[in-house]
């Protein structure tokens, strides 16, 4: 008997494609728990390092996997799914910050003294360095946003040149130019400051 | 962490270096750890998230893993939907006349009104294109006269003269 002659008699509740669709669901579930477990500290570090607020970077991280929940159909055909759920990030949290009105948090020295880590250093070194972290932060947000972008994923020991410039949408050698132009845009501004 | 030498042109900096352009911060902020459950409360959200974001929700009796009558349903909805915007187009178009071509609007005389100065029952011709221009003109045949022309020796009467004047014919211009 043929579903569609069971589903006229009755006697068949679930049908066979419904059987299907339930175990495609549990494992595009069982896939994106694994992407959460696996890449959820990665993606709140870069969140974190543009928005410099705890709450709003787990928000945004939030919203990046429900973005994902979204388009699971297609995670399949993700090449390299980290530099695509950092690509997806890092695009909220660059629109975040554009919207936002509210300053970081860290741009306050004291909370950056108590955000950054600071063992065996003295309450005098714990007070200069935050003070310094702030001083350097306050020199990247006056770069051009396309060299600061650059200088920021930079940072990130585990994201190679290719990596920056595919999450950024552009060639390497245009990562590598623009990083160079923010190193010395940066090392200008600090040394006017010190001067 | 892929190691190449490119990737060594991006992230290798000397320690001095890193501090002369503030890269030491940034590190230092790119390397925060994760706050503790993190991932448990990401999980609870997408758990808590709607399965899954249509623009348009099928009833369940529509849902093609009902099998047939589903299917059945669904094309029937299809063909309801192509037979109203069809009637509509239809009904537009059979509303809509095809415009018919200029007509020559043909003005009434004028009437003079009082006052003012008449036309004099002229009529204003409109300008014509120049004709084709003959380069060799035909010869023009002469017409002879049968009456002899009078000398002024004799005249004629006020009425005859002008009888005469009317229908005398023109000359041919002799060459």
């Amino acid at each position: 008997m043929s579903a569609s002659q069971a589903v006229f008699s009755g006697w068949m509740e679930i049908s066979e494609s419904a059987v299907d669709e339930r175990d495609r669901q549990h494992a595009e579930e069982a896939a994106l728990a694994a992407l959460v477990s696996q890449y959820a500290g990665t993606l709140y570090r870069v969140a974190f390092s543009v928005l410099r607020n705890a709450a709003d970077a787990e928000d945004a991280v939030q919203e990046a996997f429900m973005r994902v929940l979204r388009h699971r159909d297609t995670l399949g055909e993700v090449r390299d799914q980290r530099v695509w759920l950092i690509r997806i990030v890092w695009n909220i949290v660059l629109d975040r910050k554009r919207r936002a009105k509210t300053r970081p948090e860290t741009d306050d020295v004291a909370d950056l003294a108590r955000v950054l880590p600071c063992k065996g250093l003295s309450a005098e070194e714990i007070a200069s360095a935050a003070q310094h972290h702030a001083h350097v932060l306050a020199c990247v947000e006056q770069l051009p946003p396309k060299e600061r972008e650059v200088l920021m994923l930079s940072a990130f020991e585990e994201l190679t040149s290719v990596e920056i410039a595919t999450v950024l949408g552009i060639t390497e050698s245009s990562v590598r130019s623009r990083l160079f132009r923010a190193r010395n845009l940066m090392a200008g501004l600090l040394d006017h400051a010190r001067s | 962490m892929k190691n190449s030498n490119q990737d060594l042109s991006v992230h290798y900096v000397s320690h001095q270096d890193l501090s002369s352009t503030g890269e030491d911060t940034l590190r230092l902020i790119a390397g925060l750890p994760a706050p503790a459950g993190l991932e448990d409360r990401v999980q609870a959200g997408l758990r808590a998230a709607p399965a899954k974001a249509r623009i348009l929700h099928w009833p369940t009796a529509l849902l093609p893993s009902r099998g047939l009558a589903g299917s059945w349903m669904r094309s029937a909805a299809a063909a309801a939907i192509v037979v109203v915007v069809a009637g509509g187009g239809w009904g537009i178009y059979s509303r809509v006349q095809p415009s018919q071509p200029a007509r020559v609007l043909v003005m009434p005389p004028r009437v003079g009104a009082g006052g003012g100065f008449s036309n004099a029952g002229a009529m204003r011709t409109p300008q014509t294109l120049n004709g084709p221009v003959l380069l060799h003109p035909a010869p023009v045949q002469p017409v002879q006269a049968k009456t002899p022309a009078r000398t002024a020796k004799t005249p004629l009467s006020r009425g005859q003269a002008a009888g005469k004047a009317a229908v005398q014919p023109v000359a041919p211009v002799a060459k």
